[in-house]
């Protein structure tokens, strides 16, 4: 890997021994790991192509432990990288040599179920189907559904953003997100919004939501429940081009229709998820929708035959509607085992996670079959439809020579794309250190100066999570200075009324 | 309208904002962002300062229907941005409220930008959120006289920090908007709306609780008591014998509508007779979002006006403790979850006995409607807690360190 990362700091690492001692003294017990064979587990995120020993790793239980922590890290000039389950698939969790990895592993707890207001108070800790399944016996549920779901801590969730593919018509992570208890690096602990639909002042909980874990560790969050709709049902829908899929794709939504989920695959998808799970795909089509319609039974009913209709009036191959409930979650098993599926017909595979305007897909999809040639590395295309969010999957074998390099490079080239078709590098999986270096693509250094500026407001040493997200990193007063020309500012002339 | 202006600079296209910014900077004069200036008599009143006039930043850049995605600049009028994307039968979800009913402007005023920059959702908030939830991108210049970035023009988008969520409710104080994308939704086919007659505000709340936390899919709910119908108004010929009317809107294809109506009804027997309203409902909820009750051009009109936001089954409870405490006159929307509130004329709008109650039950409140001497003399919008404040201030001072945009008008100056 050729990923730079922040210089280790020597003088640190040679107080590692003392400043142990110390953490053990904040966090008493097991909470303290330093041992190698350990630290292991945490030596990487989800991109297990990037590894990293931290100094120690720290696994706090409570809000008062994390800010003694944040504390004495603040004091002491330490790094700190925070950690949920450790899933993410931009390398946001990935350690620094000289610095703490804080996991919130032991924040375990579901706080309040509180029916009435149609929230759940939690701990970062806590995954995100345990939040469903704590309320599902009265009909509730947590609605974005990351593919990690059983996996992926609700902490992490908010720090990436995280999606699913219900959220075209339920919302991002962002959306379903009411409030949060945060430390920031000095310790101290602030509560930001509550069980009210929006809080005074500065929108901090959307600032906060997708952050990376930068600005400052979560240790509770307030997330919004629904009742599950009445009824779902999806259509399976075989095209013979891909042109075609995105066509029914863009008619659906402009007949005023917002399907619970809306999902392509490309031939090599559909292949890999066949041959996995014998879902009974079309294996001769180029493109593949599941579109699932969810609601009261009649709107249900109806709804299919609208898009029933669309389907056909777009040429489709195949059109298959599920009948039953067993049926709907074969349709979806294919989609959702596309991953695994991917990697047994690959020794390695790399998962982007770029987001397009949904008409530049045949475009994009062009262009990603051109570049796969010049790389001479076959991709794999799932696609949540519904929102223009596009999972390339690049198949390599990191035994082989450069192979893995080469597919950084093609990964990188089809995120570059995503954003000359007028999108952006990542959906949903978030930035880490995996598109750090991309970022100057989309963002101009202006643009990325006023992320970093807003950073310093809430990290001003930038002790937390250095590294990910930004290509370079300043230091808060350079940023903060106002660039003044002859100690005087331009002083145009502009039209008055 | 507002005293404290020394002169207006017209801006004509984006690049000229970025110039006045610079040019404020130099002469360290403070510039006061607006539109179309229908909310000018929001907030703390201004210290002395140039009005920057967006409203030329009039065009429609871009609109795909079948992308969801409509991108103006800050100055579009809102009228015109509604119309053409009423013409393709899409809507903004969150219901922007229409201010002029209750700030008595003129009707039909308004721009995308002052939308954003004010915030205030209508009913539909509680199922398809607010203008935070709909702003995807925006171009503004900050207050270090820097034109970025923010966000994307695609409906999903993690890359960097979501600086739009700030933009979005920040009244102009952060930085000055010149173009937004905002996702746009289809318009629900057919609506309806049930009425439930006489319930006090704690039935009502747990009528309105029951509706919401039921599979029915209800896109508003609201209550009115008796005392804000006295009034007139389209909600006032509904309740007919002013008894207080608690209203929840059904909406999506007729079909699923009707199975709705019929399965909410049953489910709220215990609260009285059930009435259905199809026709007359968009004007019941236009009424609601416009707080059409508290009407500047009404009984109430010289009252001031509080939002107050709070948990939504607290709402009942909180109002009724309120009413009786202040004299006020309330109506409830967001199922129980934004409470407005109408004082009898004070010389600080009654603000420190609204507010003793809030910080137990978490909420807050904002005074949207009073004179400028009022709002002088109270805290306009709710101050927060130490920690809290000290971070919003820092993180004002990252986008406009020398205070340069909208000054004071969210936070009111404690003297020099
Ligand atoms: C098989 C698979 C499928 C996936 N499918 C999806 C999908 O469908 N949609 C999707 O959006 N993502 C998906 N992901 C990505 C990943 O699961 C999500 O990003 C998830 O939210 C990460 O949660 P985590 O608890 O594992 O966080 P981690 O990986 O531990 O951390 C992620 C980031 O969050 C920060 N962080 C974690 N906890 C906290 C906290 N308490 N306070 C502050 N910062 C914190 C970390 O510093 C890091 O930057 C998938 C991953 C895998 C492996």
């Amino acid at each position: 890997m050729s990923l730079k990362m922040p210089e280790p700091d020597r003088a640190v690492l040679d107080r590692r021994t003392a400043i142990i001692a110390d953490l053990r003294r904040i966090v008493p017990g097991e909470g303290v790991i330093d041992s190698a064979a350990e630290m292991r587990p945490y030596e990487s995120d989800g991109v297990t192509a990037y590894r990293q020993p931290p100094m120690v790793v720290v696994l706090p239980e409570t809000t008062a432990q994390v800010a003694g922590v944040l504390r004495y890290c603040h004091d002491n000039g330490i790094k700190v990288v925070p950690r949920g389950s450790g899933t993410s698939l931009s390398g946001g969790a990935l350690p620094l040599a000289d610095g703490v990895l804080l996991g919130l592993g032991k924040f375990k707890r579901i706080r309040e179920i509180d029916f009435d207001n149609r929230v759940v108070v939690t701990e970062p800790g806590v995954t995100n189907l345990a939040i469903s399944q704590a309320v599902a016996h009265a009909g509730f549920y947590y609605a974005p559904d990351p593919s990690s779901q059983i996996a992926c801590s609700i902490g992490g969730n908010v720090a990436e953003n995280s999606g699913g593919v219900h959220c075209l018509k339920y919302g991002m992570t962002t959306n379903n997100i009411l409030g949060c208890e945060i430390v920031l690096m000095t310790g101290e602990v602030l509560r930001v919004g509550g069980k009210a639909a929006e809080a005074a002042g500065y929108d901090l909980m959307g600032v906060i939501t997708g952050s990376e874990g930068l600005l400052g560790v979560i240790t509770e969050v307030t997330v919004r429940i629904l009742q599950k709709p009445e009824t779902a049902r999806a259509l399976m829908v075989g095209f013979g081009s891909v042109e075609a899929a995105g066509e029914c794709v863009a008619r659906i939504i402009a007949a005023g229709i917002i399907p619970g989920g809306m999902e392509m695959m490309d031939k090599p998808a559909i292949h890999a998820a066949e041959a996995f799970v014998h879902a009974g795909y079309p294996l001769d089509v180029e493109a593949l929708l599941i579109i699932e319609l969810d609601g009261p039974g009649v709107e249900v009913d109806e709804l299919i035959d609208r898009v029933e209709a669309i389907a056909k009036g777009c040429g489709q191959a195949t059109l298959q509607i599920s009948t039953s409930e067993p049926e709907r979650l074969l349709f979806w098993a294919g989609r959702k085992a596309a991953f695994p599926a991917v990697g047994r017909i690959s020794p390695d595979y790399l998962c982007m996670d770029g987001t397009i305007p949904r008409g530049k897909l045949p475009e994009a999809l062009a262009r990603i079959r051109s570049l796969s040639e010049k790389y001479g590395l076959r991709v794999a295309n799932v696609f949540h439809a519904g929102d223009g969010n596009l999972h390339p999957l690049i198949l390599y074998d990191a035994n082989k020579e450069g192979e893995m390099d080469k597919a950084e490079a093609f990964g990188a080239d089809i995120l570059r794309a995503c954003v000359e078709l007028g999108g952006v590098l990542t959906g949903e999986h978030g930035v880490g250190v995996e598109k750090r270096d991309l970022m100057g693509d989309m963002f101009s250094e202006i643009d990325l100066n006023q992320q970093q500026r807003v950073k310093c407001a809430f990290d001003a040493k930038g002790l937390l999570n250095p590294g990910k997200v930004f290509p370079t990193l300043h230091r808060c007063a350079e940023l903060g200075r106002m660039h003044v020309h002859g100690g005087n500012l331009a002083f145009p002339e502009l039209p008055r009324f | 309208m507002t005293m404290s202006v020394v002169e207006t600079l017209k801006i004509h296209d984006a690049a000229e904002v970025e110039e006045a910014v610079k040019a404020a900077l130099a002469a360290d004069t403070p510039l006061e962002i607006v539109g179309h200036g229908t909310k000018r008599a929001i907030g703390q009143p201004l210290a002395p300062c140039r009005a920057l006039d967006l409203s030329a930043l009039d065009a429609v850049r871009d609109y795909e229907p079948s992308e969801l995605v409509l991108t103006v600049q800050a100055g579009a009028p809102l009228a015109d941005v509604t119309s053409l994307i009423d013409s393709k039968n899409q809507e903004f979800a969150f219901e922007p409220m229409d201010t002029s009913v209750l700030l008595g402007t003129a009707p039909g005023r308004g721009t995308v930008g002052g939308m954003i920059a004010s915030a205030f959702a209508g009913p539909r908030r509680i199922k398809a959120g607010a203008v935070r939830d709909h702003l995807l991108g925006a171009t503004a210049v900050s207050g270090f006289g820097e034109t970025f970035k923010a966000g994307g023009k695609v409906v999903k988008n993690v890359t960097g920090y979501d600086l739009c969520k700030l933009i979005a409710g920040s009244w102009g104080t952060l930085a000055v908007m010149t173009e937004a994308t905002i996702k746009v939704m289809p318009k629900a086919e057919s609506e309806a709306t049930l009425v439930l007659h006489g319930l006090d505000a704690l039935t009502a709340n747990r009528a309105m609780t029951l509706a919401l936390g039921s599979p029915f899919d209800v896109s508003a709910a609201a209550h009115v008591p008796a005392s804000a119908l006295s009034h007139g108004g389209v909600l006032a010929e509904l309740d007919g014998g002013r008894r207080g009317l608690t209203l929840l809107r059904l909406e999506g294809i007729g079909a699923s509508v009707a199975h709705r109506v019929g399965s909410l009804t049953s489910a709220l027997q215990g609260f009285g007779g059930v009435d259905v309203v199809g026709e007359e409902s968009r004007r019941l909820w236009a009424a609601i979002r416009d707080v059409a009750p508290f009407s500047a051009a009404g009984p109430l009109g010289a009252w001031a006006v509080w939002r107050i936001v709070c948990p939504p089954a607290a709402g009942g409870e909180l109002g009724q403790a309120l009413a009786r405490e202040t004299g006020g006159d309330l109506m409830y929307d967001w199922g129980g979850g934004l409470i407005w509130l109408a004082m009898p004329p004070a010389s600080d709008a009654g603000a420190g006995r609204v507010r003793a109650r809030l910080d137990a039950v978490g909420a807050h409140a904002s005074l949207i409607r009073a004179g400028e001497d009022v709002r002088a003399a109270v805290d306009v919008f709710q101050p927060q807690g130490a920690g809290l404040a000290a971070l919003s201030d820092r993180l004002k001072r990252s986008f406009d360190p020398r205070d340069i945009l909208n000054r004071s008008r969210l936070v009111r100056s404690v003297g020099p």
